[in-house]
């Protein structure tokens, strides 16, 4: 086959079996890869009302037609399957090297079922494969398990995904690490690999991925990266990656600071992109990517590839930490143990507002270092009280001490790093996102005005789709300039088949409302369309949008106009018509 | 004056765009394993080396040749006459830097440059490879990098001890 592998790895671990089968052909032009085609294999096996972490569930993890190519910024992995932190369906993705590893071993992709009896890492060899005792490995952090799992593999270089104690004991917001610093970080990824006893995947691939015109698919790929990919638009994440945006977001007065209380952190030149060049060794890139956006940081004997945007905001800012050494350590910790840095640093955040507050104290005050540091190994190992607590996320922990006022997340996934009250275009992604609060399904923060509502209700569906398509076929949020004209070209090379843009649009539509219909099985309502009660009633201060809240009335107008637009009625359940026009209405979940 | 291959870790992301690209052009395949120059990566440590044919002055491989199918063409770099190999694999032997494989019909892939025009160096964003006459500094960072021969172990082994004391001079 070109692009594809044409296989795809079934591990079930009760069974303590693997086999393969043929990849589905007839879901390829309806989902393509990654996001789209794990969704279509999650929602055949696994029913919505699934326990996330029963053995019933399932995990897909899927690469994307394009990866281990020449392509740039195509090389990211999904993974689905139904989030044990927020219960909606869940997409995480990651980038680095084992997707093409994957592939270059024989596979599309790997589903994962049932429930080891003890620890166990699943070793990829080619077409050698094999589930192995990974009881040495329990209670590793990440870093020495992909160590370990490398030495069992008898090969430096094999690529891997890990899970450290956090996933072991099944913390919800515990994500799945690769090669130490990438992460599927949301969601609680590392706990559907611990609930089912699986340690990691250890790969090695020697086989080679294949077009249909070598000659031509090259002079395509060279042509986009030199006129699209590497200009203006996107050339920060190759000078600055993500922590040019401290500097953005405090501009806009959409940086959240004091756990959301403001939209505008006066230190921010502790933490800025000027802060990490300063203590920059050098630049990291993921397969195939000419950009490196990864910055490798070391203060004093800290060090780090990152932190990333959202870490030295939500670590870093909204914490009112604001030492770039301190935010490095919390960062490697997370990395190392295994905890998702937004998560919890938002828990943490709420924590420290709770106790600066009286509602109950947990000894963690805002700019205060050790114990914030401390806090992180107590949530991993579940060792203290406070660490217990914390290791709920913010939802819970709000609920447990009647602080519901303060927590910052929608359907449990705590928000991202761009503060809804200065920028609507948020709100309404984060409200309307599958998955909760997420930046990476509308990134709306460049809107001509931030609060033209129905402007921005256009911009989100527009994005949701453009995204979801994106994904599928593997592409890095960081090619802004991608469209899919681009990516049907692309396609058509590679495959030695025609393939339209109207066609990839389409697929985008058909994955978001494909996870609509999921959630709404699993019991999700347009009630769960909403945002913080923060965001709806406390003014934000500071910064360019002091004294604005995102109101009730604003966005249960915001909500109504996007589901108008998207077809779907009152209560957000999506047409019959819309579902015949996307070939969704004979789909049983 | 004759173009030389410089690598220059210290500048490398760990892409892989030159493994990609390299076994694009050769083998008409994207499959890094087959590709005529390798990256070692150290994630951990935020390091990645370019393993890289040397074109020896002094070849091993071309010396362990018994059927002069390696030899030296008129700028310097070491080739490869598919039609006198036997498939023997001394030469993969012999390089100490695990630089020479051989395919499944005992062929070995050897770098040649691309006759003048490398694949790997167009897509080297980062600029840690280069094609060039060279300068003194990059000729000190070429014979610091072979200075390290194993003699013993896998290609894969050898590049990997190659390039791990690369990174202890560079990182620590």
């Amino acid at each position: 086959m070109n692009l594809y592998m044409g296989k795809m790895l079934v591990v079930d671990l009760s069974a303590e079996s693997v086999t393969t089968e043929p990849l589905r052909a007839e879901w390829l032009r309806e989902y393509w890869g990654a996001w789209g085609l794990a969704l279509a294999y999650y929602t055949d096996a696994v029913s919505p009302e699934v326990d996330p972490l029963a053995p019933e569930n399932a995990v897909v993890i899927m690469t994307a037609p394009l990866c281990g190519t020449l392509v740039p910024l195509a090389s990211r992995m999904c993974l689905v399957s139904k989030s044990p932190h927020t219960g909606t369906i869940f997409e995480s993705n990651v980038g680095g090297s084992f997707g093409p590893e994957l592939k270059y071993a024989g596979y599309d992709g790997i589903i994962i079922k049932g429930r080891a009896s003890s620890p166990v890492f699943l070793k990829i060899d080619d077409d050698r494969v094999s589930i192995e005792c990974a009881e040495h490995m329990a209670g590793q952090g990440i870093f020495e398990t992909e160590k370990l799992m490398e030495a069992a593999m008898g090969a430096h270089g094999a690529k891997t995904l890990a899970i450290g104690p956090a996933a072991e004991n099944l913390i919800t917001y515990s994500m799945i690490g690769s090669e130490s610093y990438r992460q599927f970080g949301r969601g609680g990824t590392g706990a559907l690999f611990g609930s089912k006893n699986l340690k990691g995947i250890v790969c090695r691939g020697t086989g080679g991925v294949r077009v249909a015109d070598m000659a031509r698919f090259l002079e395509r790929t060279d042509h986009y990266t030199k006129n699209d990919l590497l200009c203006d638009d996107n050339l920060w994440a190759k000078t600055d990656g993500t922590p040019i945006l401290v500097e953005v977001t405090n501009e806009m007065g959409i940086h959240p600071t004091r756990n959301y209380t403001k939209g505008f952190n006066g230190r921010k030149d502790r933490l800025n992109s000027d802060a990490i060049q300063a203590a920059k060794l050098g630049n990291r890139a993921c397969a195939s990517c000419p950009m490196a956006c990864g910055k490798f940081t070391r203060v004093n004997s800290a060090e780090i590839e990152g932190p990333e945007y959202e870490t030295l905001c939500l670590g870093g800012s909204n914490c009112e930490v604001h030492d770039l050494e301190a935010v490095i350590r919390f960062n490697r910790l997370c990395d190392d143990l295994g905890l998702d840095t937004m998560t919890c640093g938002s828990t943490i955040s709420l924590a420290m507002e709770m106790t600066e507050n009286g509602v109950h104290d947990f000894k963690l005050r805002f700019g205060q270092v050790d114990e914030y540091l401390k806090v992180v190994y107590e949530i991993a190992t579940l060792s203290t009280e406070r660490g217990r607590d914390l290791a709920k996320g913010a939802k819970h922990l709000a609920a447990k001490y009647g602080a519901e006022d303060l927590s910052m997340e929608v359907k449990g996934l705590e928000m991202p790093a761009y503060e809804p009250r200065g920028n609507f275009g948020m709100g309404i992604a984060y409200a309307t996102s599958e998955r909760g609060a997420c930046h990476l399904r509308a990134f709306p923060i460049f809107a001509t005005d931030p609060h033209d509502i129905d402007a921005l209700v256009s911009d989100v569906v527009d994005a949701q789709n453009a995204n979801s398509i994106k994904w599928s076929l593997g592409f890095c949020d960081f090619w802004g300039t991608i469209n899919t004209t681009i990516e049907a070209d692309l396609m058509s090379a590679g495959l030695g088949e025609a393939v339209s843009a109207e066609e990839l649009d389409q697929a985008g539509e058909r994955i978001w409302t494909l996870s609509r219909l999921f959630n709404l099985a699993a019991g999700f309502t347009a009630a769960d369309d909403t945002l913080p009660k923060k965001i709806m009633e406390r003014p934000l201060e500071a910064g360019r949008h002091e004294g604005r809240v995102f109101s009730r009335p604003d966005l249960a107008r915001a909500i109504q106009s996007y589901y108008q637009l998207r077809d779907w009625s009152a209560k957000g359940i999506p047409s019959s018509r819309k579902l015949a026009a996307l070939g969704l209405d004979k789909k049983t979940l | 004056m004759k173009k030389e291959l410089f690598a220059n870790p210290d500048l490398c992301t760990g892409c892989n765009r030159c493994t990609i690209a390299c076994s694009a052009k050769n083998e008409g395949v994207f499959q890094p394993s087959k590709a005529r120059l390798r990256v070692t990566n150290f994630p951990l440590r935020g390091f990645s080396v370019p393993n890289v044919c040397f074109q020896c002055p002094k070849a091993n491989c071309l010396e362990a040749c018994p059927n002069d199918a390696m030899f030296r063409g008129a700028d310097g770099v070491v080739r490869l006459n598919r039609d006198l190999c036997s498939g023997c694999g001394n030469c993969v032997n012999a390089c100490p830097y695990g630089m020479v494989e051989q395919n499944a019909k005992g062929i070995p892939y050897k770098c040649d440059l691309c006759d003048g025009d490398p694949a790997c160096v167009k897509e080297c964003h980062a600029e840690a490879l280069v094609h060039a006459a060279g300068d003194a500094a990059l000729f000190q960072l070429k014979a610091a990098q072979m200075k390290t021969r194993p003699q013993s172990g896998t290609p894969l082994e050898k590049r990997h001890k190659v390039a791990q004391t690369i990174k202890r001079n560079s990182r620590g």
